[in-house]
C-alpha cells in the first residue's frame, strides 16, 4: 500500500509514520515549504499522479481541496482530510473526502481511517450514484402512476403513436369517474382512498381480462385524478368497432359497480357514476402524432362529459316522475339508549325507488340541481310521518332530517301535523343537517323558535364533521347533538376522538343536551362510547339485517 | 427491549434533545427531524412506529405533516401524537381532520407523554 501525505503538523506527521509502519505501507510525505502554498499544491498534485493508494492532506482552501478530490477520484485514489478541530467532518464533506481525521489523532486512529478510506473509495456507491438512482426513481414514478401502477401519459403517448403508425388507427376511451356529492366529507378521506383503490384494482383486473380475451392491443393510463384512459387498436370496421367500444364501456361500468357494491356496500356504490366517452383517430401524416393523440384524448373526455350530462338529465326526469308517483320509501334506523340498548327512537331515511336514485345523496343531489329540493323534502317528510304508527311504538321518537333551506319553504313552516296524523309534536325531533351553511342566524333562530313553541325538538346533525362546527351547536341550542360518524369510527383506538367526545358529553351534560353517537358498527366502538357516557347510540350494530329497518332492541 | 422507533419532529433543538433523551432512557430508538419535509423523508428510512409531531413549525405545519403521513399507503398504521401549545377545542377538531391519534399539550409533562406513547404503541400492536 502506498500512502501519500501532506501534513505540516509535526505530531501528526510522527503518528502517521507509526501508522504507516503498522499498516506495512510505503509513506511519501510532501512537505510544503512555509509561505509557498502554490508550490505545495503543485508538488502534491504531481505526487498524486504517481498513483498512491491513499492521499492524506490537511484541510486547505475549498477550491484546492476540490481540485485534489478531482485528481484523486479520477484515479480511484482514496482521500483523507486532516483537520485541527471538530469541524473536520464538515471539511471532509465539503471536499467530498472518503474519510477525515483530527490533527491530534493517534497512530491507531490514523491507521483505521486510512483503511476505511480505501474501503470506501473502492465502493462504487458514490453519492452521485445514489443521487442518480434517486433521480431515476423519480423518473420512473413519473412514468408509472404510484397508486395504480398504470403508465402515465408520456408512456401512453409513445404507445399510442406506435399503434397509430402500425395500424393506421387508434381508439381512445376516456373513463370519467364521478363521485356524487361529498363522499369524502361524509365518510372521511380514508373511505375515499379505499374506494379509489378498489376502482383502480377493478380497472386493472378488467384490463387484464380484456387483454387475455381479445387479440386487440389495450393500454390503460390513469390521469392522476380519478379518470382513466384506454388506448386500443380495434381493427373491426368502424361501425363494428363502435359497438365493441360500447360493449367494453358497459362491461367496465358493470364490473366496477359490482366491485364497489361488494366491497363497500350499496350506499357507497350508489355515490359513483362512470361515464365513458370515446373517439377514434386515423393516421394523418400532415398532423403531428402527439398533437393528434392529445386532441383525441380531449375529445374523448368531452364525449364522456356529455354522456354524464345526458345521464344527469335522465336522472332529473327520473326524479320528476319519483315526485309525481311518490316513489320514495323510508328506512327507519333505530337509535338506542346506550346504557340499556333499548330503542329510544328512529331516524327516518328516505331512499328512491328507482335504481339510479336509491342513494339519498344522489336523490337529494339531483333535487338540488333541479331546484326541486322542497318538493322532495315534503314528500320524504310525508312518507316518514305516514309510517310512524306502523314502525314506531308509542313513546318512541321520530328523527326527521331537515335542511336549513326547508325553513324557507312556506309549506314546511306551517307544517300541518294534524293533516299528517301526528298528535304529539314532542315525538318529533328535527335534525338540522347543515349541508348548506346557515349565514343568517337571527332569522334562522326565529324559525326555530316557532317550531320550538309548537313543541318540536331539535338535533344538530353531523357534529364534528366539516359541516357542523361548534358555531352551529352554540347558535341552535339543540336538544340533541349527533356526533358525526367520522368521530366515532375507530374511536376505541383513537385517543384524540375519545378526548373530544368526552368534552362534548360534559358540555352536553352541563346544558341538558343529549349526545347521540352515529355510525357505531363494532362492539369495541359501542363499549368506548358507553364508557364515555354518550347517552344514545345509532349504527349498524343495532340494525336488523333483514327487516325494513325495524331494528332489534 | 423495545425495538420500536419513535420519530420526534420539532423545530426547536432543545425540545428535540429533551424528548430524545427521555424517550431513549425509556428504551425506545429515536430518530429526529427539525421540520416537516425532513420528517417525511425520514419516514421512508426509519419507518417509525410512532411520530411525535410538533404543531407549530415553519414551512409545513404539524397538521399538514400528519395528513401526509396518514394519507400515505405505507404508513397507515403509524401512530401520530401531536404536540400542541394550545389545548383548545378547535385545535382538536383540526387534529381529527388530519387523522392524528393522540396529542400532548405543551409544556410537555414527561410522565403523561410516556403514558400516551405507551398506550398508542399498544393500540397499534393490537392492530386497531
Amino acid at each position: 500500500m502506498r500512502v501519500l501525505a501532506r501534513v505540516k503538523d509535526p505530531a501528526l506527521n510522527e503518528h502517521l509514520v507509526t501508522a504507516a509502519t503498522r499498516l506495512g505501507a510505503d509513506l511519501m510525505v510532501v512537505n510544503a515549504p512555509a509561505g509557498s502554498a502554490v508550490g505545495a499544491e503543485d508538488r502534491l498534485l504531481d505526487a498524486v499522479r504517481s498513483h498512491p493508494d491513499v492521499v492524506i492532506a490537511e484541510a486547505a482552501g475549498k477550491e484546492e481541496m476540490l481540485l485534489l478530490r478531482a485528481e484523486t477520484e479520477s484515479r480511484g485514489i482514496a482521500l483523507v482530510v486532516a483537520c485541527p478541530s471538530e469541524g473536520a467532518a464538515r471539511c471532509a464533506s465539503d471536499a467530498r473526502a472518503d474519510e477525515w481525521l483530527l490533527t491530534d489523532s493517534g497512530p491507531a486512529e490514523i491507521a483505521a481511517r486510512i483503511e476505511s478510506a480505501i474501503a470506501r473509495a473502492e465502493k462504487p456507491e458514490r453519492p452521485e450514484a445514489t443521487a442518480q438512482a434517486a433521480e431515476h426513481l423519480r423518473y420512473e414514478e413519473l412514468l408509472y402512476d404510484r397508486f395504480t401502477g398504470f403508465p402515465t401519459l408520456p408512456v401512453m403517448l409513445e404507445r399510442g403513436r406506435e399503434i397509430l403508425e402500425r395500424t393506421g388507427r387508434l381508439t381512445i376511451l376516456y373513463i370519467e369517474f364521478v363521485r356524487y356529492s361529498k363522499l369524502e366529507e361524509i365518510y372521511g378521506w380514508q373511505k375515499l382512498d379505499e374506494v379509489l383503490q378498489t376502482t383502480a384494482r377493478s380497472v386493472r383486473e378488467f384490463y387484464d381480462r380484456q387483454r387475455g380475451a381479445s387479440e386487440s392491443h389495450l393500454m390503460v393510463s390513469h390521469t392522476g385524478d380519478d379518470d382513466f384512459i384506454f388506448f386500443t387498436d380495434l381493427q373491426e370496421p368502424v361501425e363494428e368497432a363502435e359497438r365493441r367500444i360500447n360493449e367494453i364501456a358497459e362491461e367496465l361500468e358493470r364490473y366496477i359497480a359490482d366491485r364497489l357494491e361488494r366491497e363497500h356496500g350499496e350506499d357507497i356504490a350508489g355515490l359513483f357514476g362512470i361515464y365513458v366517452g370515446s373517439t377514434t383517430l386515423f393516421r394523418n401524416p400532415k398532423i403531428r402524432t402527439e398533437r393528434m393523440i392529445y386532441r383525441g384524448i380531449r375529445e374523448a373526455a368531452q364525449a364522456a362529459r356529455s354522456v354524464e350530462h345526458r345521464e344527469r338529465s335522465r336522472k332529473v326526469a327520473d326524479l320528476k316522475s319519483t315526485l309525481r308517483e311518490g316513489a320514495v320509501y323510508i328506512v327507519y334506523h333505530p337509535i338506542v339508549v346506550t346504557e340499556t340498548r333499548e330503542v329510544y327512537g328512529y331516524e327516518a331515511l328516505a331512499r328512491g325507488l328507482l335504481r339510479g336514485l336509491r342513494s339519498p345523496e344522489v336523490l337529494f343531489g339531483v333535487a338540488e340541481e333541479a331546484n326541486l329540493i322542497w318538493e322532495l323534502s315534503r314528500l320524504c317528510r310525508k312518507r316518514a310521518i305516514e309510517g310512524i304508527d306502523e314502525n314506531l311504538k308509542p313513546g318512541e321518537l321520530l328523527f326527521l332530517n331537515i335542511d336549513p333551506h326547508d325553513f324557507r319553504d312556506p309549506k314546511f313552516r306551517y307544517l300541518d301535523l294534524d293533516e299528517l296524523g301526528v298528535e304529539h309534536p314532542e315525538r318529533i325531533v328535527l335534525e338540522i343537517t347543515e349541508r348548506t351553511a346557515i349565514t343568517d342566524y337571527p332569522t334562522f333562530q326565529g324559525y326555530l323558535k316557532e317550531f320550538r313553541d309548537r313543541g318540536f325538538r331539535f338535533a344538530v346533525d353531523d357534529a364534528g364533521s366539516g359541516y357542523a362546527g361548534l358555531g352551529s351547536i352554540a347558535n341552535l341550542a339543540p336538544d340533541f347533538i349527533k356526533l358525526d360518524i367520522s368521530l366515532i369510527s375507530s374511536i376505541d383506538s383513537n385517543f384524540m376522538k375519545q378526548n373530544l367526545v368526552d368534552t362534548m358529553v360534559s358540555f352536553a351534560n352541563d346544558h341538558g343536551i343529549q349526545v347521540i353517537a352515529e355510525g357505531v358498527e363494532r362492539e369495541e366502538e359501542y363499549e368506548t362510547v358507553k364508557a364515555l357516557g354518550v347517552h344514545l347510540t345509532q349504527g349498524f350494530l343495532f340494525h336488523n339485517p333483514h327487516g325494513n329497518g325495524k331494528g332489534e332492541a | 427491549m423495545k425495538d420500536k422507533t419513535i420519530l420526534v419532529v420539532d423545530d426547536n433543538r432543545d425540545n428535540l434533545e429533551i424528548l430524545r433523551a427521555f424517550l431513549e432512557s425509556r428504551g425506545y430508538a429515536v430518530a429526529e427531524a427539525p421540520d416537516g419535509r425532513t420528517a417525511l423523508a425520514k419516514m421512508e428510512q426509519v419507518r417509525p412506529a410512532l411520530v411525535l409531531l410538533d404543531v407549530m413549525m415553519p414551512g409545513m405545519d404539524g397538521w399538514q405533516v400528519c395528513r401526509t403521513i396518514k394519507n400515505h399507503p405505507d404508513f397507515g398504521d403509524t401512530r401520530v401524537v401531536m404536540v400542541t401549545a394550545k389545548g383548545g377545542f378547535e385545535d382538536k377538531f383540526e387534529g381529527l381532520r388530519s387523522g392524528a391519534d393522540d396529542y400532548v399539550v405543551k409544556p410537555v409533562d414527561l410522565k403523561e407523554l410516556a403514558e400516551k406513547v405507551e398506550r398508542n404503541l399498544a393500540a397499534r400492536e393490537s392492530g386497531a
